[in-house]
């Protein structure tokens, strides 16, 4: 599977995010000569145990996610990032965890956007938002090499893109830029082959800053 | 959804069991090595309590999880009616540690159980499976390689095919009908419903197991339909 890495919008302090920059961002994919190719979407939803007394509720994972990917239909990946796990299920693991009624989903969170084929990479723009809801709370961007399945080897040639790209963005003059994390795969029992575990680890590892992004752009009013 | 009954045999007379059985799905077996670890919920986890089943098929050259939550069972009295049991379940495959998960999540293990036996797979009227197994219990926590059986001498034998909310009934005739060619060494009911050993059994599988070949293609199939004709479940 080619190697992926998965990048957040981190704003300048004092600063938010908004659709004109999610607007800006498309245009600087668009103006590398990048062809825009269709949708895609991911969804993050956050677990949180049920216990009879509000105390006990700290004896469970706080750090439970349910992550769905666009290039995987069938499957859900379960990621517990304190203990650094994360399980491969099919899609009815969702159904399993309703029946239990030991952990429910209280939040999630839609990525979604347009993807563009640059050569031999796919780069995906997506808007961050509340399920039910369109309010844009983040940007985040999958940046993929076709070619390489391997972490090791594909460091190089996806590190020379990220700068390229982040020049790019940088003549656009906006209050932020991208970041990549890099989580340490081998704490979460994943090889260096890459997969889609690989990719929900990623999304795991950038729940934080998103959710603190999401927190600093003003509720919408209606 | 899927309908489910279940019964008990004698270990001596599994062998023509599987000749009885061979002989009315017309497939082959396959064989069956199920590391079965039943998980419950911690005393605080969940407003109600919850279980959940991880099967590991030891027979595959690796591994293989799958999740299982077994539901209710349908009630009413139309439910109450039926010889099968008709509950919901839930399956999915899962990655090899999930079980870490589920103690992560807070979910303890109750008991672990290895069934070792075969299976047919086959289609009459439903999608229908039958496990013949042994139940053993490893006297150490995981050691599958030291499992002694639950009730030696003993095989538990399950009727199981998926169903939903719109077909059960065609499901559940389709099950039933086939139960009764089995009635000669066993007697299948709901889980929960024991009835024992059949009576008639040691004969039926003193037959199956005899030399039965009389048109010479080494299937001795006549057994089986002597047996059937015998004991009036077919007619000429």
């Amino acid at each position: 599977m080619p190697i992926k890495w998965i990048l957040h919008w981190q704003p300048n302090a004092g600063t938010t995010v908004n659709s004109q920059i999610l607007a800006e961002v498309s245009q600087c994919a668009e103006g590398i000569n990048g062809i825009k190719e269709g949708r895609w979407k991911a969804t993050i939803s956050f677990y949180r145990a049920m216990t009879r007394e509000q105390a006990n509720a700290n004896e469970f994972p706080r750090d439970f996610l349910g992550i769905s990917l666009a290039e995987q239909p069938g499957k859900y990946y379960l990621v517990l990032k304190g203990q650094r796990l994360v399980v491969e299920a099919e899609s009815s693991i969702q159904m399993i965890m309703e029946k239990l009624q030991s952990y429910k989903t209280r939040v999630a969170l839609n990525f979604e956007g347009n993807q563009y084929q640059l050569g031999d990479f796919q780069l995906r723009v997506g808007k961050v938002a509340p399920m039910q809801s369109e309010s844009l709370r983040g940007i985040v961007m999958e940046m993929e090499y076709l070619p390489i399945s391997s972490w090791e080897k594909s460091h190089q040639i996806m590190g020379e893109f990220f700068d390229l790209w982040q020049e790019a963005l940088s003549k656009r003059s906006l209050p932020g830029h991208f970041v990549h994390i890099e989580p340490n795969f081998s704490e979460f029992g994943l090889s260096d082959q890459y997969t889609s575990q690989h990719t929900a680890v990623q999304y795991a590892s950038i729940m934080a800053q998103t959710i603190a992004t999401a927190q600093s752009v003003q509720p919408v009013r209606n | 959804m899927e309908c489910v009954v279940q019964g008990i045999i004698e270990t001596q007379h599994v062998e023509a069991l599987e000749i009885l059985l061979q002989g009315l799905c017309g497939v082959h077996r396959e064989r069956l090595r199920i590391h079965e670890l039943c998980l419950k919920s911690g005393p605080n986890l969940g407003l109600v309590a919850s279980e959940v089943r991880l099967l590991c098929d030891l027979e595959q050259p690796e591994p293989t999880w799958t999740v299982r939550h077994i539901g209710g069972a349908m009630r009413g009295a139309g439910a109450e009616q039926l010889s099968v049991l008709v509950r919901t379940l839930a399956e999915s495959k899962v990655s090899k540690n999930a079980l870490r998960l589920f103690y992560s999540l807070g979910y303890k293990l109750d008991h672990e159980l290895l069934r070792v036996g075969f299976a047919f797979h086959f289609q009459r009227g439903a999608q229908i499976t039958v496990t013949v197994s042994s139940v053993n219990k490893m006297l150490k926590l995981h050691t599958t390689d030291e499992a002694v059986p639950v009730t030696p001498g003993i095989q538990l034998v399950e009727v199981t095919a998926p169903a939903s909310s719109e077909n059960y009934t065609e499901v559940v005739a389709a099950v039933s009908s086939f139960c009764e060619y089995l009635a000669p060494l066993l007697h299948l009911s709901k889980p929960g419903v024991s009835t024992g050993v059949v009576p008639t059994a040691a004969a039926a599988a003193a037959s199956l197991m005899s030399d039965g070949d009389e048109d010479g293609d080494g299937d001795g199939k006549e057994v089986v339909w002597h047996i059937l004709l015998s004991c009036g479940l077919l007619q000429y």
